[in-house]
C-alpha cells in the first residue's frame, strides 16, 4: 500500500509509464488469459479466507476500490471447500499484527487485539486459514496459532494456493 | 486559546478536516478490535486530539498498539481521519523512541536499500541459491532467476522477511511466473518491496523507497511493476 499510495502522491508522472499490477490483477489475468490452469481439488480441506486490511478496506477508504471479491474468485479457482468468516470484506476484522504492530516490543497487546480474529477464525471450523499479507501470514502462523491451541491451523498466502493448484503441462 | 491552537495544528499537519467534528458517539469504540487493550478506545483518542493533549499523545503507547486497519473510521459518522490522526501522532515521536525494529528498518533501508541491511552479494547469493533448489525441486532445470534483466514485462520487489529467512516462500510466485511463461526480473540493488516509513509516519524516507523502485523501473525499462503482497 505504501508503494502504491507513494506512486500517487509523489510521482504521478511514472505512474503514466507503466502498469500497476496487484497480486490479485496479476494472478485473474493468468487464469483468465488460461496462462495457468489449476485443479480446485488440490485443496480439500476446509478453508477461509481472511481480508488483509490494506487491500480491503483501506484500499476501498483511499483508492475508493477494495480488494474483497477478486481474492474469492481466486480461491474459487484453486479451492472446493472453503467459507467466509463472519464479519468480512469491510467489516473484517484486523489480525492485530498490522500497521506495523508486529515490530513493536508489544506482544501480549497484540496477541489480545488477535483474539477476536480468533474467535471468527474457530467459528468457521476450517483447519486452514488463506492470507494475502505477509503480516497477516506471520501473526497467524507464528503467533496466533500457538497462543490459542490451533497448533494444528494450516496458513497459506493466497499465491501458495494458486501455485500449489497449478497444472504443469509438460 | 490553548486548545484551539494545538487543535489547528493537529488539523494542519493531518489533513484530516476537522477532529472537532466528533460528537463522542463511540461508533469507533464500538468497532475497534483494540478497545479495553491498555486502556485504549479510538473515542479517548480523538478526544485527547482535540483537547490538545499532543505530548500526552506522542508518549503514549496506543497509537502503536492501535494496527491503522481503518474499522473505526470506515464507520464514522463524522468522517473523522482517525488512521491518519494515528499515523500522525507516531510521527511526531523522536525517531530513537520509535519502538521495535520499526525505524530501524527504515533506517536500514535508507541505507542499504532493504529492511534487514543484506549486502547485496549475499541477496544475489540467496536468491540464485535458493533458484537452484527450487529447479531441482519442481524438476524445471532450466530455470534461473532473471536478477536486473532489461525490458522485463514484470518488475517484481521483495519482501525482505523472505531472503532474510523465510526463502521457501519466494518459491510460489516464481512458480507461477514459470508456469505463466511470463517475462520477469528482480532488481539487484533496493529490491525491497516493504515499506515500514508508512508506519512511522515518515513521509520523506517512504518518498525515497518508493522513488526507488521508479529508478529501477526506469533502469531496467520495465513494463509494469507487480505491488508486494
Amino acid at each position: 500500500m505504501a508503494t502504491r499510495l507513494g506512486l500517487q502522491k509523489w510521482y504521478p508522472d511514472a505512474l503514466k509509464q507503466f502498469t500497476m499490477y496487484t497480486v490479485f490483477d496479476l494472478l485473474i489475468k493468468y487464469i483468465q488469459e488460461g496462462r495457468i490452469t489449476l485443479d480446485p481439488s488440490r485443496h480439500p480441506q476446509l478453508a477461509t479466507y481472511h481480508d488483509p486490511c490494506n487491500y480491503g478496506r483501506k484500499s476501498e477508504m483511499i483508492f475508493g476500490h477494495g480488494y474483497y471479491e477478486e481474492p474469492r474468485w481466486i480461491l474459487n479457482q484453486c479451492s472446493a471447500n472453503w467459507v467466509d468468516m463472519f464479519p468480512n470484506r469491510a467489516a473484517q476484522f484486523c489480525c492485530g499484527a498490522g500497521g506495523g504492530a508486529w515490530l513493536t516490543p508489544y506482544e501480549q497487546e497484540r496477541l489480545a487485539y488477535g483474539r477476536k480474529k480468533v474467535d471468527q477464525l474457530k467459528a468457521t471450523g476450517a483447519s486452514l486459514v488463506v492470507v494475502s499479507c505477509h503480516t497477516c501470514y506471520d501473526q497467524f502462523y507464528k503467533a496466533l496459532r500457538l497462543t490459542y491451541g490451533m497448533e494444528n491451523l494450516q496458513v497459506k498466502y493466497l499465491w501458495a494456493m494458486v501455485a500449489e493448484a497449478i497444472v504443469m503441462d509438460q | 486559546m490553548k486548545t484551539a491552537t494545538i487543535n489547528q495544528d493537529v488539523t494542519d499537519r493531518l489533513e484530516i478536516g476537522d477532529v472537532t467534528a466528533c460528537y463522542t458517539c463511540a461508533t469507533c469504540s464500538g468497532r475497534c478490535p483494540a478497545t479495553g487493550i491498555d486502556g485504549f478506545d479510538p473515542r479517548k483518542l480523538v478526544r485527547m486530539a482535540v483537547l490538545g493533549m499532543k505530548d500526552e499523545l506522542v508518549e503514549a503507547r496506543w497509537p502503536w498498539i492501535c494496527t491503522m486497519c481503518g474499522r473505526c473510521e470506515y464507520a464514522c459518522p463524522m468522517d473523522v481521519k482517525i488512521g491518519s490522526l494515528v499515523r500522525n501522532i507516531r510521527s511526531l515521536r523522536d525517531r530513537d523512541k520509535v519502538p521495535g525494529t520499526l525505524h530501524k528498518g527504515v533506517e536500514a533501508a535508507l541505507k542499504t536499500g532493504n529492511n534487514f541491511s543484506i549486502p547485496k552479494d549475499d541477496f544475489i547469493f540467496v536468491m540464485n541459491d535458493v533458484a537452484e533448489e527450487f529447479a531441482e525441486e519442481e524438476g524445471l532445470p532450466d530455470f534461473e532467476i532473471p536478477l536486473d534483466k532489461t525490458g522485463a514485462n514484470i518488475l517484481c520487489t521483495v519482501h525482505g522477511k523472505l531472503p532474510f529467512g523465510q526463502t521457501d516462500d519466494l518459491k510460489w510466485w516464481w512458480k507461477i511466473f514459470y508456469a505463466a511463461g511470463e517475462s520477469w526480473t528482480v532488481p539487484s540493488d533496493n529490491w525491497e518491496g516493504v515499506n515500514w516509513a508508512l508506519y512511522t509516519g515518515d513521509d520523506a524516507a517512504m518518498r525515497t523507497m518508493v522513488g526507488r523502485i521508479v529508478e529501477n523501473m526506469e533502469r531496467l525499462e520495465a513494463k509494469s511493476l507487480l505491488l508486494p503482497e
